[in-house]
């Protein structure tokens, strides 16, 4: 005897990330989920961010890792909240994690909220965690084949931050063909250059950040 | 991993819904982009399965092709090589129409 079910296999997570999606859109957060490989920069991308983030612009972190808070307290040297969520062995943030999270925490007046994921260009792609905006990290010491080795991943974001930029005179990285890679599986992606180093491209960040939020 | 065991605590639910019966085989339709490789969900499953009492059930995938649906003519097609312009009418102008699901489609029971 044949059952059909036609469920989604994540339709738990789902269900929560629309919880936590309404609740965001009723306090007026607004929530980004930053993807990329383990080393991209989403840590320094969020130091760049925070470093020149007005205190009256309510902004708060949850970053994920699968072990240690490194990144936490990298991060709550500017003033915001910031929350690790160790994983424990979990290559992604899912819906729930975010949810025990944000209980009783940091508050209902929150603008904006990051959510750095698990560095992993695979899993995360899977899970929703409520957010408006998703934001995928390639940075230029990688391949610029990368969106097409992870098709889901691009083709699930809205913006593409080709990060390191200042290292595009010593490493053999195509930019153009990168965006050209990305936008073959998203043609709607937006793309920013940036480098946390340098700066460069981080008042366009900032920009896109205030435009989307 | 948390795939897996997320489809394997669902068939679990259904299987208590359903006493009497045993489930042999569980279908999935899982996206072209849906960022899951079948075979290492299927390793996975395979390897979950056997610490649950559902230890000789087994596993049917269907793949679904990446989809697009012209806004223009309203053709649905295929994306090959990533082109996601409307083969028919060359609109530029399409959305999505499948390729992300990741779905227990059925189960297969049998009286135990």
């Amino acid at each position: 005897m044949r059952v059909p079910l036609e469920r989604k296999v994540l339709n738990e997570n789902d269900r929560i990330a629309g919880e936590l999606r309404k609740r965001f859109e009723e306090r007026g957060t607004w929530c980004v989920n930053l993807i990329s490989s383990p080393g991209s920069g989403k840590t320094s991308l969020l130091e760049r961010t925070l470093e020149g983030w007005p205190a009256s612009r309510r902004a708060a972190v949850l970053t994920g890792d699968i072990q240690t808070d490194n990144d936490a307290r990298r991060l709550a040297r500017f003033g915001f909240p910031v929350r690790q969520i160790t994983t424990g062995g979990a290559c992604h943030l899912d819906a729930r994690m975010v949810e025990r999270a944000l209980d009783g925490w940091p508050g209902h007046d929150l603008e904006i909220l990051f959510l750095e994921n698990v560095g992993n260009l695979v899993c995360p792609t899977s899970y929703d965690l409520g957010e408006a905006a998703r934001a995928v990290l390639l940075s230029v010491t990688e391949g610029e084949d990368k969106p097409l080795k992870y098709p889901a991943t691009f083709h699930h974001a809205d913006l593409m931050v080709l990060n390191k930029i200042d290292l595009l005179p010593y490493v053999p990285f195509e930019k153009q063909l990168a965006i050209e890679n990305a936008r073959r599986v998203q043609p709607e992606i937006e793309v920013l250059e940036v480098s946390c180093t340098t700066g460069e491209g981080l008042e366009a960040w900032r920009a896109w950040l205030e435009r989307r939020g | 991993m948390s795939i897996a065991a997320a489809v394997l605590e669902a068939v679990q639910a259904e299987a208590e819904r359903h006493p009497g019966s045993r489930v042999t085989k569980a279908g999935l339709r899982i996206g072209e982009i849906s960022g899951v490789d079948t075979e290492s969900l299927r390793f996975c499953l395979e390897t979950l399965v056997t610490e649950t009492d559902l230890a000789s059930l087994t596993f049917e995938f269907e793949l679904c092709p990446w989809q697009r649906r012209c806004r223009r003519c309203g053709d649905t097609f295929p994306v090959a090589d990533y082109r996601v312009e409307c083969g028919k009418c060359g609109s530029g102008d399409t959305e999505e129409a499948g390729g992300a699901q990741m779905e227990l489609a059925w189960l297969e029971m049998e009286e135990s």
